[in-house]
């Protein structure tokens, strides 16, 4: 897989006009994990990054992988919480605070990728319990398509809109 | 989408030659010559039993218009205006008249060479250039019976027909140029977008190549087709990025099909008229070769300003726009461009 100067990342408007923006480099690795196989088994992780200064938008610099201590099935995943939180505390510590958690991406086997009713669960769970600097990104990595949607302490999550290039 | 416009003008203030005003050193290189002319231009015409003329000096060139950008090879280029108080009629010949300051120059460095538009003085320090100096000889335009100054053009053994007076004028070219754009916002976007070509030139065209397009006609470019650019034009927030990219779009779609006879086919080329007289096109040197080499290279500028604009991430897009303005572009770390936050705590995830 070449590393395209040319290739975009995947930006997406946020409410507001803000954008939410997935690096091409993390993008490089998500595809890496895309289900186009049937044996290929559904991974997710962590995603971490910046918020601009000028709050103008939110840019996924780096994810983590499925580790050990995670569980993963053609559909189905188990993210584990230890391993994954080290290298949370690790990226935030080693940026002054700057690399922060952004939310959480797993793969679909399907072209145009839709939550499960799994998915919404655990989403609006996490937005409650979780410490985190709102807003967190949920990102769904299908076959064809990627989707991101953004949500809220308050419960409320989004479907974002990805700019066409 | 990203704002880069604090980016663009540390590149600016990096890439920016002063004035002769601002800046000491290189006013002394040109006092150095004009003192040298002082003494010498009486002797040498003496030698040949003709009167001295009198004469003065003007800056011209991008110190004048200020629009100049440090060289990356350390070669300066210094340009200076001789205006000979004498008509065209008195001097036909102006090869003659430049013959006299050549003279005058001579053994000052070890080079100094009488060339097609000026007479020049070439300064290095073991081999390397550190600068040069053109002196373009003019017939100063009280002179001439139709008002207007000549510029001496023609070398030593030149035909008859390539030793001209060529109708000139830097002075009026320049504010003719700038005069455009009187608003003093408008006018600071418009010089530094000139600089921002002619640093962009120097990374991509190899140093001395002949198939780099000429500072004027990249100033003239922006002179015909750029449009200031603000993001909130009541505070005076400019987007050079814009700016530029809009311009070099515009400069894109202007190369036009022309016949040319080397190559005895249609070739895309770049006019660009002086918009004074003569009037002529200052790139009608360059080969359809050069031509099309300075398309390919202004599409690859295109591509970056469009991906740069097009990005959310600052860092990305200052990444991006380094490859094509080299190393003098700043990029900024990741942690100057984020804000800081608390640690977060997540649970484990569960998804389907
Ligand atoms: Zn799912």
């Amino acid at each position: 897989m070449s590393s395209d100067r040319s290739m975009w990342p995947y930006t997406f408007v946020r409410p507001g006009g803000f954008h939410f923006e997935i690096s091409v480099p993390v993008w490089l690795i998500m595809q890496r994990f895309q289900q186009s196989e049937m044996h290929m088994a559904e991974a997710g992780g962590v995603l971490l990054g910046r918020h601009l200064r000028d709050g103008s938008a939110i840019i996924v610099d780096d994810i983590t992988t499925p580790l050990s201590g995670d569980r993963r099935a053609r559909v189905r995943f188990f993210r584990a919480q230890r391993r994954h939180q080290a290298i949370i505390d690790e990226a935030w510590r080693t940026s002054n605070g700057t690399c922060t958690y952004l939310g959480e991406w797993h793969t679909h086997p399907e072209p145009i990728p839709t939550p499960s009713a799994v998915d919404w669960t655990d989403w609006q769970r996490r937005l409650i319990s979780d410490q985190y600097s709102e807003p967190i990104f949920f990102v769904i990595v299908g076959t064809k398509h990627t989707s991101a949607w953004e949500g809220r302490r308050d419960g409320g999550i989004v479907p974002l809109s990805l700019i066409q290039r | 989408m990203a704002n880069v416009q604090m980016q663009f003008e540390q590149f600016n203030d990096t890439i920016r030659l002063g004035r002769f005003e601002e800046n000491a050193t290189l006013r002394e290189k040109r006092d150095i010559i004009r003192r040298k002319l002082k003494a010498n231009l009486p002797v040498v015409f003496k030698k040949y039993n003709e009167i001295c003329p009198e004469y003065y000096f003007l800056d011209q060139g991008s110190y004048e218009m200020d629009t100049g950008t440090k060289p990356l090879d350390g070669d300066y280029d210094i340009d200076q205006g001789l205006y000979f108080l004498v008509s065209i009629t008195e001097w036909p010949d102006p090869v003659k008249l430049k013959e006299r300051v050549f003279e005058a120059l001579d053994g000052h460095t070890n080079r100094v060479e009488l060339r097609r538009s000026c007479v020049t003085v070439f300064y290095s320090c073991n081999d390397e250039p550190l600068y040069h100096v053109d002196v373009a000889v003019y017939s100063e335009s009280s002179m001439n019976t139709d008002g207007k100054s000549y510029h001496a053009k023609g070398k030593q053994h030149s035909l008859p027909e390539n030793r001209y007076w060529e109708v000139s004028n830097p002075q009026q070219l320049s504010d003719t140029i700038f005069d455009k754009f009187p608003g003093a916002e408008d006018r600071k976007q418009f010089r530094r977008v000139i600089r921002y070509w002619k640093r962009w030139k120097v990374v991509n065209f190899t140093a001395g190549g002949a198939s780099a397009p000429n500072g004027i006609g990249l100033t003239l470019l922006t002179y015909y087709h750029f449009q200031p650019r603000y993001t909130d034009a009541f505070a005076n927030k400019h987007n050079d990025l814009r700016a530029m990219r809009e311009l070099v779009e515009v400069v894109l779609a202007s190369f036009q099909l022309v016949y040319d006879e080397d190559e005895k086919a249609y070739v895309e080329r770049l006019i660009v008229k002086l918009p004074i007289e003569p009037w002529n096109d200052v790139f009608d040197r360059m080969t359809a070769r050069q031509m099309r080499t300075l398309k390919d290279k202004m599409t690859v500028l295109k591509d970056a300003l469009v991906y740069a604009e097009g990005v959310a991430d600052t860092r990305a897009a200052c990444e991006r726009l380094q490859m094509v303005f080299g190393k003098d572009f700043p990029v900024p770390e990741k942690q100057e461009t984020a804000s800081v936050h608390p640690p977060a705590i997540t649970s484990s995830g569960n998804s389907a």
